[in-house]
């Protein structure tokens, strides 16, 4: 099951699964008053399960062991974080320093094409079907 | 026997529903009931009608089927009215604010983003940024881990700065993809995203919204996972309220 499987183009378009949007499904859309709607007490559950496993006992021991685990000496990423952390903290895109989201502003502003996107995308496309325990969660919930 | 109700067109919309079927466990043909200016699809409502899988896709690939043939209100899933005639009453009372909304959302599609931090990857972020919190974690790992009220109580501040930083990312994404829509809404909390939005646009800021976002994911990919989903039905974008006054 695909949601609206036209084609993008080769851009940020997602055909995902139709559990990337459940949520659109059942909690939007045009209601009319008068009529009914069936019961969806199970799933309703779950968003709000969501809400609330941010600020658990389990969540900050979890972050605590991962926080211990982390290296942050040995990072590819480390000689950008700086400038990003202030780049990201800005609110807006106009920010001056050079982070990765401020520069791919720029990128974009310029029109720099980049020939392996779509390579990637379809790598994060297969990644983030395997990834998802919502929707894993929602699908049980739905069979 | 109640009525399912899938979406709303106008009358001349093409309704290509003979032969396709809808919700139920033995899926119910599909019908229109119409009115000189709109026109509903319903079928015939299953028995103990539940949130299933089958159900969910059927409501779905409806709305998909009709969307490419012109502007559509998809209902939420699951309504279910008495009978056709009720059906027609609802059209009949609100062919104003309806049809008002029809002809906004003609040629535009809803695209949602969902956005997830990579756990390490923030948390490290997190450290970096604040000296306290990475000085209290050396500590704690020098300790061993320290004992659980420790743990505890130093978890509690870091899920306080990555709730602080999911807000801020949310910010900023938001701010860099925002120009590229007419409207946009704030989807339901999912578990995990730190934002869940979608986006009302055309067709060519569509692609443009689309072009950004591959962008965007290349250079954020090391911290988070970001996702478009669509087109899909503009299920975020049909609050009659604005156009009630037209009623």
């Amino acid at each position: 099951m695909t949601v609206m499987t036209q084609s993008t183009g080769g851009g940020g378009g997602n055909r995902g699964s139709l559990y990337d949007v459940l949520e659109l499904i059942l909690d939007r859309g045009l209601v009319i008053d008068v009529f009914v709607r069936v019961s969806l007490v199970g799933i309703e559950l779950l968003t709000v399960d969501a809400r609330i496993v941010v600020a658990s006992v389990d969540t900050y021991l979890r972050f605590a062991e991962a926080c211990n685990r982390l290296d942050l000496t040995n990072n590819s990423n480390s000689s950008t974080l700086p400038e990003l952390v202030g780049d990201m903290t800005e609110k807006g895109a106009e920010g001056k320093s050079k982070g990765a989201l401020s520069g791919a502003a720029k990128a974009i502003s310029e029109g720099i094409q980049k020939s392996n996107d779509d390579a990637d995308d379809r790598r994060e496309r297969t990644q983030s079907r395997t990834r998802g325990t919502r929707s894993t969660r929602k699908k049980d919930d739905a069979e | 026997m109640s009525t399912y109700v899938y979406a709303i067109t106008r009358a001349s919309h093409p309704l290509k529903v003979d032969g396709r079927t809808g919700v139920g466990e033995r899926p119910a043909p599909l019908r229109t009931v119409r009115t000189d200016d709109l026109a509903a699809v319903v079928s015939d409502a299953p028995p103990n009608l539940r949130a299933k899988r089958r159900d969910i896709e059927a409501h779905e690939t409806v709305m998909e089927e009709l969307i490419s043939d012109g502007a559509v209100l998809p209902m939420r899933f699951g309504l279910i009215a008495g009978d056709d005639t009720d059906v027609e009453r609802a059209l009949a009372e609100n062919i104003r604010p309806y049809g008002a909304l029809l002809a906004d959302l003609a040629g535009k599609a809803e695209m949602n983003v969902k956005a997830t931090h990579r756990e390490d990857a923030v948390l490290g972020e997190i450290l970096r940024a604040d000296d306290d919190l990475r000085r209290d974690n050396d500590a704690l790992r020098a300790a061993g881990g320290g004992d659980h009220g420790d743990r505890l109580a130093f978890g509690e501040r870091v899920s306080a700065a990555l709730e602080q930083r999911r807000t801020a990312d949310a910010e900023h994404l938001l701010a860099l993809l925002r120009p590229y829509a007419d409207r946009e809404r704030l989807g339901p909390p999912v578990e995990g995203a730190f934002l869940n939005v979608s986006f009302l646009v055309d067709a060519a800021s569509r692609a443009e919204l689309e072009a950004t976002i591959a962008r965007l994911r290349t250079e954020t990919r090391w911290l988070m996972e970001l996702n478009v989903y669509g087109p899909l039905p503009p299920y975020s974008f049909v609050d009659v309220a604005p156009y009630e006054s037209e009623k």
